[in-house]
């Protein structure tokens, strides 16, 4: 059991980030090659817990020998074990494709591989904690990440979006504390199983307050409309790996936090109804404007925005088909958007401004980066034999079931929408007479490895989605199954 | 208009917080919970007098991690956020932005400097003592360090000694975390697992005076790591958190 503890998620990275500096003195190179180390153990025991996971029993551990309510717990359930064992295996995959990144030096790789240790002990600790204020110490953490990274490459549009992004998530952190004050004022605990127990008795008015307090703060980390003016400038001026792990860990965790308080922490009667309207003008807002972007990354960051309303539309019809096409989309969104990411690094690489019509012809100058982009478009816009179509066909299904037609409409609609601005790129790729003198930087081996592992993925599933259906079902049964959260949380009290 | 729309937005918003805020009375009586709990527990189990230090290094140290990681981070991406371009005509490298102080500041600095550094340090090692802790006091120091900082423009702080004192001290924190999985009673992470001692002793409270100690020495050395990148240009390179 001792190695197979959870805290080892956060520990062991956090360890490794103090240790890094010292580890650069001794040895430079150490600085890429124990990141890697630290991913693919963490990647192991994930898959390793995640497999062995008995349902219905999380494994719930306490900090410091004190049990929940009084002392923090984590606790790793079909839900939360299932996007840590994500966000792991996604880091490892986003360590393959940068750990070679030689041309920014060794103290710009130094800080690289810091801020990404600290990044996935805090998007992972989001995800496992079961505490309301751990939970938005390691929001904080991955907050800091996201600004420091976003000014990687040092000029005036980075700092400016680093700046943005430093506004807007300082104001997501204060209303998140104001909240957790508020909450902690009415039931006097910060555990979420023992808050949801209380929360019955808060005066529905502070209740309210406390509610929107924790929508908007929330909804600035998961990229909701009207909040999330920093994500385009964020994902544009960030390097490839760093907007790969925005997509594919920071935004998970931040939706993953918002559905936890208002699914198990906080019944709130209008809450769902107020995330389907935001989150249908997300996916409005996002897709008409990424078809109007000239920049490949900022289309891509448009394109994200959607996909998380989507997530944010399907988790709002609060029935179980709804949960698992929002799971569904999220593994899908987390998987293709990185190999997007990442493909669309080389291919910005190697263009003066980063345009898209400066990738005429790079279909034959750079075969296997616009394959694997091309790839990525047709799974992200829900082509079969793609894993993306499984996640729009469930999403379909369960917006049937819940009797919205409207809904279905509208997201054909933007699928037709999205179709539209992808193949626009992939026409340029392919169907297009190339520029002439253009400088081409071939993506390395461990780029191609990690590019290839994602492909193979997304086509695995799209093929034989049965791989993953089974898992999704029972987070799915976790996160809808609110008193038998509390009951593994809180085993000694009785529900009246 | 637009500023019409502005403030009346912004008067419902503060409408709402003031009546959520006003209804708490203060000084009260009010929260109940796991408030009591600690109170008790503190002095009895853990022998620690100060029952804020046992609820910030023991009930909730693992959030403590996370606010020591909090400053880290921090000190680490300021750097990129917070740089002063490089001017090309300085003479020194590196160089301070801020200009020398009168003698009467420099002596008095120089006074001031070693007693600032000790109270500092007498506030984090009596953390579970008297008020005060390992934040608290790592501050002190740093303030230590701003003074000299503003008064001479000569002064300048070892880099590589900072790495050194923030990578032992945080992982100083970790390690002990980690013992507690082996050691300690309930096998949990920061579970004390040395004997717990006499209430009021500088010895006792076990990990928890050791934890404040570490965490003392990380927020000095951090908090003037972020002073001394603020305040200093350098010129070789772009980036001015390098050593």
């Amino acid at each position: 059991m001792v190695i197979t503890d959870p805290v080892y998620f956060i520990a062991l990275p956090l360890l490794t980030a103090f240790l890094l500096p010292l580890f650069g003195k001794i040895y430079k190179p150490l600085i890429g090659i124990i990141p890697g180390l630290v991913f693919a153990f963490l990647a192991y025991i994930s898959f390793d817990l995640y497999l062995n996971l008995v349902p219905g029993k999380p494994i719930i551990i306490q900090m410091a020998g004190w049990a929940p309510p009084w002392g923090i717990n984590l606790v790793f359930s079909e839900f939360s074990g299932l996007i840590v064992t994500l966000i792991t295996f996604l880091a490892f995959l986003v360590w393959v494709y940068s750990y070679n990144f030689k041309k920014v030096g060794f103290d710009n790789s130094k800080k690289y591989f810091t801020l990404l240790m600290l990044m996935v002990a805090g998007s992972i600790g989001v995800v496992l904690t079961g505490d309301i204020f751990n939970m938005f110490v390691f929001l904080e953490i991955t907050a800091i990440y996201s600004y420091g990274l976003t000014a990687f490459y040092k000029g005036r549009d980075s700092a400016e979006a680093a700046f943005k992004y430093l506004l807007l998530g300082s104001l997501s952190s204060v209303f998140i504390l104001l909240a957790i004050l508020l909450l902690y004022k009415q039931v006097g605990t910060l555990n979420m199983a023992d808050i949801a127990v209380k929360a019955q008795s808060i005066d529905p008015k502070m209740k309210s307050i406390i509610a929107i307090l924790f929508f908007v703060g929330l909804g600035i980390e998961a990229e909701m409309f009207p909040m999330n003016g920093w994500v385009p400038d964020a994902y544009s001026q960030a390097p490839g790996p760093v907007a790969a792990s925005f997509a594919g860990m920071l935004a998970k965790s931040g939706i993953y936090a918002l559905i936890r308080v208002f699914y198990t922490v906080l019944e709130v009667k209008g809450v769902f109804d107020l995330l389907l309207i935001m989150g249908l003008l997300t996916i409005i807002f996002a897709e008409f404007s990424a078809m109007r972007q000239k920049h490949l990354r900022r289309m891509l960051a448009y394109s994200s925005i959607g996909q998380m309303g989507l997530i944010m539309v399907a988790f709002s019809f609060n029935t179980k088909a709804g949960i698992f096409a929002g799971l569904f989309l999220m593994f899908n969104h987390a998987i293709i958007k990185t190999l997007l990411f990442l493909s669309s690094g080389f291919l910005t690489y190697s263009t003066k401004q980063k345009k898209i019509r400066d990738l005429d012809g790079f279909g034959k100058i750079m075969p296997f980066t616009s394959l694997m982009f091309g790839l990525g478009a047709f799974a992200i816009v829900g082509l079969p034999p793609f894993s993306g179509f499984w996640g729009k066909l469930n999403m379909l299904v369960a917006t049937a079931d819940s009797n919205l037609y409207f809904v279905i409409a509208l997201i054909l609609l933007v699928a037709v929408v999205e179709i539209v601005y992808y193949f626009k790129v992939i026409g340029r790729l392919y169907f297009r007479q190339q520029h002439k003198d253009v400088e081409v930087h071939n993506p390395t081996w461990n780029a191609i490895l990690a590019m290839s592992i994602l492909a193979i993925v997304i086509i695995g599933v799209g093929i034989y989605p049965d791989l993953i259906t089974d898992y999704l079902t029972k987070a799915t049964n976790e996160l809808f199954d609110k008193a038998g959260y509390i009951h593994s949380v809180l085993p000694n009290l009785s529900l009246n | 208009m637009k500023k019409v729309v502005v403030i009346g937005s912004l008067g419902v918003i503060v409408y709402y917080l003031l009546s959520a805020f006003v209804a708490i009375p203060f000084g009260a009586d009010i929260i109940k919970g796991v408030k009591e709990f600690y109170l008790q527990k503190s002095p009895d189990d853990l022998k620690v007098a100060n029952v804020v230090t046992s609820i910030v290094v023991n009930f909730r140290g693992f959030d403590t991690l996370g606010e020591v990681t909090v400053l880290f981070l921090a000190s680490t991406a300021l750097g990129s956020i917070l740089y002063h371009r490089r001017s090309q005509h300085s003479g020194l490298n590196p160089q301070r932005t801020s200009v020398e102080a009168s003698a009467i500041v420099q002596t008095g600095a120089k006074i001031i400097f070693p007693f600032t550094v000790i109270l500092g340090a007498y506030i984090f090692i009596h953390g579970h003592l008297t008020p005060g802790g390992g934040f608290q006091g790592g501050a002190i120091i740093a303030t230590g360090f701003l003074l000299m900082l503003i008064s001479y423009r000569k002064f300048f702080i070892k880099h590589n000694a900072l790495t050194w004192i923030e990578a032992i001290a945080g992982s100083t924190f970790v390690i002990l975390g980690l013992f507690g999985l082996i050691y300690a009673k309930n096998h949990d992470f920061l579970e004390n697992f040395l004997p717990a001692g006499k209430l009021n002793d500088l010895l006792s409270g076990g990990i928890i005076g050791i934890i404040y100690i570490a965490v003392g020495f990380k927020v000095g050395a951090e908090i003037t790591g972020i002073l001394d990148t603020l305040l200093t240009v350098k010129e070789t390179g772009l980036d001015p958190e390098e050593n």
